[in-house]
Order: C-alpha cells, then sequence, then structure tokens
C-alpha cells in the first residue's frame, strides 16, 4: 500500500510542536513598558483606524439602519426592531432568492473544480504542445467580467446567437437561453463556470506538477491503473490546493454581481435574483436601505458560516 | 528563479517605472481639464447628468452653446452613470458642496424628488418670468407636476410606438398596421407575416418593461393607482389586476400560443436583441421607446414603419403618457446659482435646440415650433416616418392616467409588473401573476407610507 506523505514523514507534527512551544515561552517573557505600549499603538493606530473608519463603522451603521424604516431620503424615521429580518425571512420571494443562490453557489463551485480537475489532469501531462493547450485552458483568466458578459450574451441570442443557429442546423429544439426561468439560471452557470475556469485550472496545475514524481513511479512499479493514481496520489497531494480552491469559488460566487446584472437583472421571473443582487436592487434602485441592510446582514452571516463550516469539515481531510 | 527575478528588475524596473509616471501623469492631466471650475467672473452651475453615448454630445453642443451666448454663467456637465443610481446620488449627495445645482433625474423618481424637498419647483422661475409655457408639449408638461405646480422641466422625452418593418410586409404581400392599430389588428399583421414568411420572420415582440405595460393602462385610460394615479392625492392602494391589464397580457398569450410572438426578455440585452433581430429581417413588429428611430434607420436599406401604440379594441385611444427624464433645480445652492440653472433649462427648450436634439438623439422635440423648423423638415424628408412619434405626443390630451403615477418606490412597483409580465410570458396565470403582483406593491406602499408618516 501507498502511504500518505505525512504518514512517511513522522517527525513534521513534532518539529511544528517544538517551534509552537518555543514561541510560547517567547510570549511569556515579553512584557509590553510604558515606552512600547506607546509605539504599539502607533503603530497599530492607524490601520485601526482605517478598518474603524471603512469596515466597523459601516457594520455597525448597517445592522442600526436594519432596525428602522428609512423614507424617502434614507434617514431612518421608525423603530420596528426585528420586523425587517421577519418580513424577510418570512417572504417566499427573499426565500427563493435564498434558494436560488444556494443552487447557483453549489453548482458553480462543483462544476468548476470537477471541470477545472479534468483539465488540468491533461495538461500536467508531459507531451510535446502541452504549452499550447495550458494558455489556451487558462485563457479565460484575462477576460473580464463585462466581455464575458457580451461575448456569451451574444451566443445566448435568441434569433441571431450561435447556439439558435447550431439548434436549427440540427433540428433541436430552440432553447431560449435568456428568457426562461430554468435555463437562465444554467446560462449564468455556464457562464460563471466558464470565466472561473481559467484560474483554477492554473492554480491546481501548479498543485499538480508539484507532486513528486516518486510517487508516480513506485506506483508504477507496483502496477496501479492511472485512474488508482489520480484518486490516490494526486488528489490526496493536491487536497490543501483543492480546499483552497473551493473556498474562493464558493464565496466568489456568493458575491457573484456583474454577470447577473449584465446578463439577467436577477430575471426572468427571479430566477437568477441572487442576495447579493437583491441587495444592490433594494438599497439603490428602491432607495429601500432598511431592507437591504437587513439583507446585507443575513448574508455576512451565511457566508461566514459557509466559511467556519468548510474550515472545520474540510480542514480535517486535507493532507497536508 | 530569485536571481533570475532580481536581473528581470535591475533592467527593467527603470522602464515600468516610467510607463507609470506617463500613465499617472496622463490621468492627472485629464483629470484636471474635467475639473469643475469655471471661467472668472462666472457662477458656475454643476449640471448632472445620465445621457451617455450620441445624447452626450448632443447634450454638450447644447451647453456649449448656451455658455457661449452669455457670460453670467457656466454650466459644467457632468455624467453620473444610469439613471437608477443617478437618483440615489442625488439625494445622498444633498446638502454637500459636491451635489449639483442642476440635475436630470428620469421620469419614475418624480414623487421621490417631489417628496424629498430637495428641490426647488421650476414653476417659481416660470412665475417670475411669466414665461409662457404653452409651445411645450402638454402631456410631458403634467407629467412633472401636481397640483398645477411644474415641479421640474421636461427634457430628452420619448413615447413608446410600434415599429414595422415595412419591406418585410411589402416582400410577403401583408397589410402593415394602419396609424393607431388596435390589439387585434397587430395580432393579425403579426401572424400573417409569420405564417407567409413560412415561419422565417417571427411577427411580433414586447419587451418585458413594466413602461410598456404602464402604457397599455394609460393609451386605455385605466388607472393603476388610486387618487387619480396619485395627481390627486397621496397613493393608498395599488390595482395592477384590473380588465385592461388582463386584456393586455391576454392579447400577449394569444400570440404567444401562435407561435408569431417570440420573447427577448427584459433589460437592456432584451432591447439590443430586439433591435439586432429586426435589423437583420428576422422580426416584424415590435413595441419600443420612440428614442430608437435613429438605430432602426442607420445602416439599412429597410424601410422602417411607425404606427401609435396599439389599443385595446373598441377602446378609443387615450394617448400615451411620455418616458425619459427632467430637469430639477437643486435648493442647496444660492439663489443666483438657481437663477443660472433655470436659464440653461429655458435654453434647452427653445424650438432650434429641441429640433436639433430630436435630430441628434430620437428623443421627441418638445416645443411645438420645433415641427416648422428647417432641421425636422429635412429630416421627416428623409425618414417620413419619423414625424409619426411627434404626432402621436402631440395628439395626446394630458388627463390623469396617461400624466405617469407619482408614487413613490417606482423603481421597485416597476420591478414587480416585470415579474408578472414574465410569469405570463411563461406560460403562468394571467389572474395569479397579477394578485402576486398587487400584493407586493401594496405592502411596499403601506410600509413607504408608514416610513414617510403618511
Amino acid at each position: 500500500m501507498l502511504k500518505s506523505p505525512a504518514q512517511s514523514t513522522p517527525t513534521t507534527p513534532l518539529s511544528v510542536e517544538k517551534t509552537k512551544s518555543e514561541i510560547a515561552d517567547q510570549e511569556a517573557k515579553f512584557t509590553l513598558n510604558a515606552k512600547d505600549k506607546y509605539f504599539a499603538w502607533a503603530f497599530l493606530g492607524p490601520s485601526l483606524l482605517i478598518l474603524g473608519v471603512f469596515i466597523f463603522y459601516p457594520m455597525v451603521k448597517t445592522l442600526y439602519l436594519s432596525l428602522f424604516l428609512t423614507n424617502t431620503v434614507g434617514k431612518t424615521t421608525v423603530f420596528v426592531g426585528l420586523s425587517n429580518y421577519i418580513n424577510l425571512l418570512t417572504s417566499a420571494d427573499y426565500l427563493s432568492s435564498l434558494g436560488v443562490t444556494l443552487f447557483y453557489v453549489f453548482a458553480v463551485t462543483i462544476i468548476t473544480i470537477a471541470l477545472g480537475l479534468v483539465l488540468a489532469n491533461l495538461a500536467s501531462k508531459r507531451l510535446p504542445g502541452i504549452g499550447i493547450f495550458r494558455t489556451l485552458f487558462s485563457a479565460t483568466m484575462g477576460v473580464s467580467v463585462s466581455v464575458a458578459a457580451i461575448f456569451w450574451l451574444f451566443i445566448f441570442n435568441p434569433s441571431t446567437g450561435f447556439l439558435s443557429l447550431a439548434s436549427t442546423w440540427l433540428h433541436l429544439p430552440q432553447i431560449p437561453w435568456l428568457t426562461d426561468p430554468t435555463a437562465a439560471m444554467w446560462a449564468v452557470i455556464v457562464t460563471t463556470v466558464w470565466m472561473n475556469l481559467g484560474f483554477t485550472f492554473l492554480i491546481l496545475l501548479g498543485a499538480m506538477t508539484s507532486v513528486p514524481t516518486t510517487l508516480y513511479e513506485a506506483a508504477n512499479i507496483e502496477g496501479a491503473s492511472s485512474r488508482f493514481q489520480f484518486f490516490h496520489i494526486t488528489i490526496p497531494s493536491i487536497s490543501p490546493t483543492l480546499f483552497f480552491v473551493s473556498i474562493i469559488t464558493l464565496i466568489e460566487s456568493f458575491k457573484s454581481f456583474g454577470l447577473i446584472d449584465l446578463m439577467t437583472k436577477g430575471g426572468p421571473t427571479n430566477a437568477t435574483n441572487m442576495l447579493v443582487y437583491r441587495i444592490y436592487k433594494d438599497a439603490f434602485y428602491s432607495g429601500n436601505y432598511a431592507q437591504a441592510s437587513a439583507e446585507s446582514i443575513i448574508l455576512t452571516i451565511i457566508i461566514a458560516l459557509f466559511t467556519l463550516l468548510q474550515f472545520k469539515v474540510l480542514e480535517k481531510r486535507v493532507n497536508y | 528563479m530569485m536571481k533570475k527575478f532580481a536581473a528581470f528588475v535591475k533592467t527593467y524596473a527603470l522602464p515600468i517605472f516610467a510607463v507609470f509616471a506617463i500613465v499617472l501623469g496622463i490621468a492627472f492631466v485629464n483629470g484636471s481639464k474635467n475639473a469643475s471650475t469655471a471661467k472668472a467672473g462666472r457662477i458656475p452651475v454643476v449640471f448632472w447628468n445620465e445621457m451617455g453615448g450620441p445624447a452626450e454630445v448632443a447634450l454638450d453642443k447644447i451647453v456649449d452653446d448656451f455658455n457661449k451666448s452669455q457670460d453670467k454663467y457656466e454650466v459644467i456637465p457632468q455624467y453620473q452613470g444610469a439613471y437608477d443610481e443617478a437618483v440615489q446620488k442625488i439625494i445622498q449627495s444633498h446638502g454637500t458642496s459636491a451635489s449639483p445645482a442642476l440635475f436630470q433625474s428620469f421620469d419614475i423618481s418624480t414623487a421621490q424628488m417631489m417628496h424629498s424637498k430637495y428641490t426647488t419647483p421650476v414653476q417659481k422661475f416660470i412665475d417670475e418670468d411669466n414665461y409662457d409655457t404653452s409651445d411645450i408639449s402638454p402631456v410631458a408638461r403634467s407629467f412633472y407636476s401636481n397640483k398645477g405646480t411644474q415641479l421640474a422641466m421636461p427634457f430628452n422625452t420619448s413615447q413608446p410606438v410600434l415599429y414595422y418593418n415595412a419591406s418585410l410586409f411589402k416582400k410577403y404581400g401583408v397589410t402593415s398596421p394602419s396609424k393607431s392599430p388596435s390589439y387585434s389588428e397587430v395580432t393579425r399583421a403579426a401572424k400573417e407575416l409569420y405564417e407567409k414568411s413560412h415561419h422565417k420572420v417571427k411577427g411580433m415582440t414586447i419587451e418585458i418593461y413594466g413602461w410598456l405595460m404602464e402604457e397599455a393602462l394609460a393609451n386605455a385610460h385605466t388607472s393603476l393607482i388610486n387618487n387619480g394615479d396619485g395627481h390627486t392625492g397621496n397613493p393608498t392602494k395599488i390595482n395592477l389586476n384590473n380588465p385592461t391589464t388582463q386584456k393586455f397580457l391576454k392579447w400577449i398569450r394569444t400570440n404567444i400560443k401562435s407561435g408569431d410572438f417570440v420573447n427577448y426578455g427584459s433589460g437592456a440585452s432584451a432591447e439590443t436583441n430586439e433591435i439586432a433581430a429586426f435589423l437583420a429581417n428576422k422580426l416584424g413588429i415590435f413595441v419600443q421607446s420612440s428614442a430608437y428611430i435613429g438605430q432602426l434607420t442607420t445602416g439599412t436599406k429597410n424601410k422602417l414603419g411607425i404606427s401609435y401604440f396599439p389599443h385595446p379594441d373598441g377602446v378609443k385611444a387615450n394617448g400615451v403618457g411620455i418616458g425619459g427624464a427632467a430637469l430639477w433645480i437643486s435648493n442647496d445652492k444660492p439663489a443666483k446659482t438657481q437663477r443660472g440653472a433655470w436659464e440653461f433649462i429655458k435654453f434647452t427648450q427653445t424650438a432650434k435646440n429641441q429640433a436639433a436634439w430630436q435630430k441628434a438623439t430620437g428623443y421627441l422635440a418638445l416645443n411645438k415650433n420645433s415641427q416648422k423648423t428647417k432641421i425636422l423638415k429635412d429630416l421627416y424628408k428623409k425618414i417620413p416616418s419619423a414625424k409619426v412619434p411627434g404626432e402621436q405626443l402631440a395628439n395626446a390630451k394630458p388627463n390623469n392616467t396617461n400624466s405617469g403615477i407619482l408614487m413613490e418606490g417606482m423603481q421597485l412597483t416597476r420591478e414587480l409588473e416585470q415579474t408578472a409580465m414574465e410569469t405570463v410570458y411563461n406560460g403562468g396565470n394571467i389572474n395569479s401573476a397579477l394578485n402576486t403582483a398587487d400584493t407586493a406593491m401594496n405592502a411596499n406602499l403601506k410600509t413607504t407610507n408608514k416610513a414617510d408618516g403618511r
């Protein structure tokens, strides 16, 4: 049987422990005198100030706004307690937005990672001309959101788009890509995956090429199939990177805005009205700052929960 | 690796730095060019607007002409992006040094601007100057007024019209729609075109756009909200589920079922797609803002046909309301600056300026004397159908139902109207779609009234 790198080098965890206890010893000896404290504040002050003005104050203000109603000019008028939250969480409209967002986020993350792995695995083979494919597969990294959206809008155009023409030639039924609620969701997912793929591919490829070749050589000697090698050497070895990429993709998808704004504007029938887009619309279209603030707080909690969950669950399965 | 990198930095650091410096320098020079400083001795009037593309060029020309025409004021135009976001920017910056003296704000923000009390109604200046407004389109004026007070001056104005590809109609031998067509007439034309072209040409489309549904109500003389669509008092009840809306949606449903209708969805992409399809001879008829005439007549050999906005069968057309935006004067600037803003507004309304504006942008000339100018006469000679939207505008007699809906929260109302339309276009039940919209709109109206203490 093959051993994972962590098992084969049992000294690694011990040495980490050692350095940790050394640091703890140093910290115990380290006490601040008045002058040091002054310096500490002088150095920390600017960043605290910036964080305070741009992060903490807006957060507190958002929380405050979410407990009121706001009038025509966005000023708070009537204190309503938690009723903004209650209204949201009992509104079928908002809950469907939540469901739609979760579907989108998971679909994008799973498909991006899966395709990224396939492409990276193909491109990690040392073959003549592989550089061309590596460049092609990572090419979408250089595409901006607006360009991607316009490019795909052309493809999805119901009269003159490529997909519509292709289905006419092949005598397939026409899919109304951006006007049918289910199809529109997939149109947005496809575009997002396409955009994310370049970055995911490149990171995964980097991880794959740094897996020690000795492992594969040993596996070859033992006669392991390439499929077995992929699932038992490649995947475990690159699991820290997989963990990183999945977190990034998941959180980025939660924050997806540009594509939605350019492609569907949350429609049709709110089928792609994700949480972030909804916040933007409620605040800057409708001027309903109170409700938008409540939505922001809910979104913050959701993202924090997912990040925590990912760290807790995935970290245990990651092979460092 | 590190060594290589160090060598790379050594070789290229200076050129890279130089490029950065040049880019920064250019950005700085360009930035200072746009800085809002007026020439010495002139009162600056900062003017926020949302005109991009050809309209921005045309607007800059009006501003330039105004600045050259006198030496007291200097209007400084500043582009602010999309209408929706500009409203929030205007409101949130009010009372600060960054706020504009004069701003352009779109049709559905009228009630919001009125209730904000951040503006000086232009009626004040109209009275001071005894300015004669009778030359300016009454249906456009009534949109931005409340109980006889002119709140803002209409500027870029459009009306929805029915466009048809006259060349395609001729090619397939189909009778084109009349000047003021009924729903069934449009259906007949769309269906015949679809059948006679052997399904190569789709008959018609109507964008999923709340504005178009509201105009269908206006044209049938039906109110969307109580208190005369908000013109006689603060609205308290919304009633989208009425026989007129039902008739409108049933009409569209009929066409969807017979296959001649094509759905391009909502928003800017829908407009781009329907225009692309129309110019590519794949679409015969569509209903859209008159502001698209320019795009529909350049780079095509096809003859463009234009009719009035369709009306339900057996109902006399009431005339549609306008869309577009108006010019407002902020009340947080000194009296002299406000006066300068008003002088500029007057300048925008002259027959000549309005005619040039229509020719350059496709928005409609508001001054009735513009029709006598050479600019428009030449335009109509070249494109005869371009005359139709102006006639529709001139023929509309203002009343409460075709003077817009004076209610706060119209942006959200539009959203909900659109969701209802989308539901119906995708095969949903008309009655329940409209009821869902009504419930949400009324809940929102109740919250708005509560928040505003009304």
